[in-house]
């Protein structure tokens, strides 16, 4: 007997809509589908048809309030491609900077929901107290948490001052000191082995043939990341390594449990790229033309196509773009974030899974669409309708049954 | 392979084909390029069967995206290639112009089953018929979305009712 258990689409514990569909044989996964869409903001018809390339940047940073680096940072890099922008260099390292404190954060975020999903909420606590030392440099630096409007094309618009050194300096100790408990907490915890380990398995095959990016196809051996394979701003200069489960374990196997471990390593990396930065960090301006206007009229003489392409927290994010001389707005504009091709490998993670091993491993791939409100079993005409304390508390179910 | 010998190889079976640069790094420099191929549209699937043989890695799909070019509808087929190494990494962009009387090609969804989003996307927001394509479902749009408006076109075909509640500042303030 089959069930079909569609999941979405609107939850509260992930950060926008989408929906997906079981089919269930028991407790036994042996189909999932997703359908997406239950929240499109046009966000590219805006840059296309009524926002100027300026505008654009702000509006970028608003696809994601976490990655809100990234997304404008492709814009930035394609159109200043295609312009023919150059930006100072310190600008360029600060621009280091500002991408690596934005994956401390989003990884340490990820890990607290991961925590969350299986039932350890004390350990979802400490991890978000853990991240706040990164916000609170966000902020310093930036003047906000969030939506930092910090790039702009040919520069960034916020220095980072001989102020605020001693004080980063400060949050990367306090994180390598961190790190190892963070380590022993979730690669030594029993709980979280026996939750993450040969669950929502990616193989190798599978992460190429589907095209995933990021920690997701990290974790399952290929070795891509935009900053080693094609570096932009000043990331040439720090020679990043993709990193890979079997640098730490000596093995790859492709599960949730591996996800976890290269999401840490890659905080660890973070940390030491930003240490670096700041020891090499040339001086200089920060903008290679502070008058906005300027810039609107160099980009909009401008004509061509360039692909944008960045080391987002959750995988490569490319942004295309097309200017047409005259044109107002951006002429051709495609987004494509991590998630969008991400998704793809839920499927074979999810099949011959359990019910109760959907939210960590939909999590375990960091999906930034946002989810599951309610689950609504249809049994011949019946429906009843699970709720997300429902769903969380037969994952939470599950940890307590094998901790028996 | 480099980005100069995929070049060279597009140049021997007949495409036109050219490489754009892009310098990145402040005390190391390194070199991005992008490797541009125009496609006739009945050649997609071999263009794309030409990049599987000679890759060392399965060729990286990223994205398709699309621009209104008056009489055509121009399609690029983003792919990356050669990742794993050390700035050995370029990106392959295929260019498709279809008419826009004959907005018709063939999916490659056989060959990159990972194309399957980017290919509903295209069709519900520009229009383009895939054939072959197994899911022709709404991607983004949603389900009772009209027939016949494609939001990422320049012509007739455009949403013409669009939501005003931000767009006050064009009427005065009303």
């Amino acid at each position: 007997m089959k069930y079909e258990v569609p999941i979405g689409p609107i939850h509260p514990a992930l950060k926008e809509p989408i929906m997906l569909r079981f089919t269930l044989e028991g407790e036994r996964i042996v189909d999932v589908d997703v359908i997406a869409s239950q929240n499109h903001r046009g966000i590219e018809w805006i840059g296309m048809n009524r926002n100027n390339p300026v505008q654009s940047i702000y509006l970028a940073e608003r696809i994601c309030g976490i990655c809100n680096f990234c997304h404008p940072s492709c814009l930035v890099m394609a159109v200043e491609e295609i312009a023919g922008i150059e930006s100072p260099e310190r600008a360029e390292y600060i621009r280091v900077i500002q991408g690596e404190l934005e994956r401390i954060h989003s990884h340490l975020l990820w890990a607290g929901v991961a925590a969350h999903e299986l039932g350890f909420d004390s350990l979802l606590h400490y991890v978000w107290v853990v991240r706040e030392k990164v916000m609170d440099i966000l902020e310093l630096v930036n003047g906000n948490r969030v939506t930092k409007a910090i790039i702009m094309y040919g520069g960034v618009r916020r220095d980072i001052k001989e102020e605020h050194i001693p004080k980063i300096k400060e949050m990367l100790e306090y994180y390598k000191q961190a790190f190892s408990k963070l380590a022993k907490l979730f690669l030594e915890d029993k709980t979280i082995k026996m939750r993450t380990r040969e669950i929502g398995i990616l193989p190798y095959e599978e992460a190429i043939k589907l095209a995933t990016v990021g920690p997701t196809t990290r974790a399952s051996g290929v070795k891509k990341d935009v900053r080693q394979d094609m570096p932009y701003f000043a990331y040439p200069d720090f020679e990043v390594k993709a990193i890979t489960p079997d640098m730490l374990t000596g093995e790859t196997i492709g599960d949730t449990y591996d996800r976890i471990v290269v999401r840490l390593l890659e905080v660890k990396q973070s940390i030491e790229i930003i240490e670096q930065a700041l020891e090499n960090m040339p001086k200089g301006d920060i903008l290679a033309e502070p008058k906005i206007i300027k810039v609107i009229n160099q980009i909009k003489k401008s004509e061509g196509e360039a692909v944008g392409r960045y080391e987002a927290p959750r995988g490569e994010d490319i942004h295309y773009v097309k200017l047409r001389e005259g044109f107002e707005y951006l002429y051709a504009w495609k987004v494509r974030a991590p998630t969008y091709i991400n998704i793809l490998s839920w499927r074979p993670m999810l099949l011959d899974m359990q019910i109760a091993d959907i939210p960590i491993v939909a999590a375990s791939i960091d999906p930034c669409i946002s989810c599951t409100n309610r689950v609504i079993v249809v049994k011949g005409t019946e429906e009843k309708i699970l709720t997300a304390e429902e769903l969380h508390k037969l994952s939470v179910q599950k940890t307590r049954r094998l901790r028996r | 392979m480099n980005a100069e010998e995929a070049m060279q190889m597009f140049k021997e079976a007949g495409y036109e084909a050219w490489i754009s640069e892009r310098e990145a790094g402040v005390k190391n420099k390194a070199k991005k390029k992008s490797l541009w191929v125009k496609v006739d549209k009945e050649k997609i699937r071999e263009a794309v069967e030409i990049m599987i043989e000679n890759a060392e890695e399965y060729p990286h799909f990223s994205i398709i995206s699309a621009s209104d070019e008056g009489d055509n509808v121009e399609l690029n087929y983003h792919f990356t290639f050669g990742y794993g190494k050390l700035l050995e990494e370029f990106v392959i962009s295929l260019k498709v112009s279809l008419p826009k009387n004959a907005l018709r090609i063939k999916s490659i969804t056989p060959i990159i089953p990972a194309a399957i989003l980017s290919e509903r996307e295209i069709r519900e927001m520009v229009g383009v018929e895939f054939d072959e394509l197994s899911d022709k479902r709404h991607m983004f749009l949603t389900k009772d979305f009209p027939d016949g408006v494609y939001p990422w076109r320049r012509d007739e075909t455009a949403p013409k009712e669009t939501n005003k509640l931000y767009e006050t500042w064009k009427e005065g303030g009303k």
